[in-house]
């Protein structure tokens, strides 16, 4: 049976009820509902939340190095912590967490398989207590630009026709949405995929109970069946960058491909965006576009 | 017996000198004072086409009046306490009251309870799409009645 090519970054619910009160670990709750968290989080689990903590509230970007120090220090963080995260929707946000902290160079990072859904399932409990940890001590390093991928980037990779995964649903890659079936506030002018994309929907990661696959069937998916190279530089995208970031996880740390970047401007930026390409229909379509008219002003 | 005005400054005034946490652990109490649906609207559920589209989530609406009065019956998910709660204290402000006084819940009631900066942007318009949904279906009860 092959293993993940890191195995220690994904621990079971198991693992982390056994260090519950280890004074290393701090475990981090992400949701895509806040009020989760409130109803009952796991003892001694702290709430980060993708959208009012890591989001710049004025600016479309992540909280700068200065802000991200000030919240680990005050969700009693530090540059030696072990860092769990966990979370509802099959861990799309603890994956997103997850890569924000790695953004600003944070050493020891962790998913909980399975999130909420397999703590539940394994019969752990929850609790409501408020949690206030002692405050840590931390120095993030610059945003590490090589898990990022901005718009012009994206471009570029599009352009030289390097490996790009849409992670959304077949009707968003398809051009049928331009929003995901439940989401209306987070739509585009223009529904399709980036030319060259690959359609590999994130569930096609997970398992029923919220875990992800096995290294044997991800490797199938991915390597085998899509014959995508783990050298090749890779770009992966969903609407706002969630979903992707999951897909990122998988590629990066559960399959070991070199050089993995999430987009997180993602559909919301790029079917809103003036003069990119873009492709309709199911089949991923070429990595030119149409070629834009050369006009001035 | 108060009005539906008054229901609703009396909730926003509940909200308004919270914390963030304190405000998040109030609405998780409206959410789990949400009663489970009856057999009937069970039965109801099946049949009918009662979930909102516009919802990140499974969200089913009756917007409702009965002898001119407004009832609101709800059943969301349980992994979405907060679309939960809010649909609770929407039913709280209006079941009883006449049913032309749902009009009066105003659309940006998410932001005046001080809840928009809690919950972030993207999630405070799914929240206010529910209270558009719920102003227009009790309206529409209302027009069918007259």
């Amino acid at each position: 049976m092959p293993n993940y090519a890191n195995p220690d970054v994904l621990v079971s619910t198991e693992w982390v009820a056994g260090h519950l009160h280890d004074p290393k670990v701090r475990i981090v709750e992400s949701n895509e509902d806040r009020a989760l968290y409130t109803q009952g989080h796991i003892p001694g689990a702290v709430e980060i939340d993708w959208m009012v903590d890591l989001q710049d509230q004025n600016w479309r970007d992540y909280i700068d190095k200065a802000a991200f120090e000030k919240l680990c220090i005050e969700r009693g963080i530090s540059n030696d912590s072990t860092v769990v995260f966990y979370g509802d929707k099959n861990n799309w946000w603890a994956c997103y967490a997850f890569w924000v902290f790695k953004l600003y160079g944070h050493g020891d990072c962790r998913i909980m398989d399975g999130g909420r859904k397999r703590w539940d399932l394994d019969g752990r409990g929850w609790s409501s207590d408020r949690v206030n940890p002692a405050r840590g001590h931390y120095t993030a390093t610059e945003q590490d630009g090589s898990i990022r991928a901005l718009r012009d980037e994206v471009l570029k990779h599009q352009k030289a026709g390097k490996q790009l995964l849409d992670v959304r649903s077949p009707e968003e890659y398809r051009g049928e949405r331009t929003h995901m079936p439940d989401y209306p506030n987070e739509g585009a002018v223009r529904g399709g995929h980036i030319p060259g994309a690959v359609n590999v929907p994130w569930p096609m990661n997970c398992k029923e109970d919220g875990t992800f696959k096995s290294a044997r069937d991800l490797e199938k998916l991915y390597v085998r069946e899509l014959r995508m190279k783990r050298r090749s530089p890779t770009i992966a995208y969903c609407r706002i960058g969630e979903r992707s970031s999951l897909t990122w996880f998988v590629l990066k740390y559960l399959l070991g491909f070199g050089n993995v970047k999430n987009y997180d401007g993602s559909w919301l930026e790029w079917g809103n965006c003036v003069r990119v390409p873009i492709a309709k229909g199911g089949e991923p379509g070429g990595a030119a576009g149409p070629s834009a008219t050369t006009t001035s002003g | 017996m108060t009005s539906v005005q008054e229901r609703i400054e009396a909730i926003i005034g509940e909200f308004a000198d919270l914390d963030s946490r304190e405000k998040l652990e109030l609405l998780v109490d409206f959410a789990n004072g949400l009663p489970p649906l009856s057999a009937e609207y069970e039965a109801r559920k099946a049949a009918e086409d009662r979930r909102v589209h516009e919802c990140q989530t499974a969200v089913f609406l009756w917007p409702d009046v009965e002898s001119g009065r407004a009832r609101l019956v709800a059943e969301v998910a349980p992994e979405a306490p907060t679309v939960k709660g809010f649909v609770a204290i929407l039913a709280e402000a209006i079941n009883g009251h006449p049913a032309v006084d749902a009009a009066c819940i105003p659309d940006d009631l998410l932001e005046r309870m001080g809840l928009a900066d809690v919950l972030g942007m993207l999630r405070s318009r799914g929240l206010r799409a529910i209270v558009g949904h719920v102003k227009r279906g009790i309206a529409a009860k209302t027009a069918a009645s007259a």
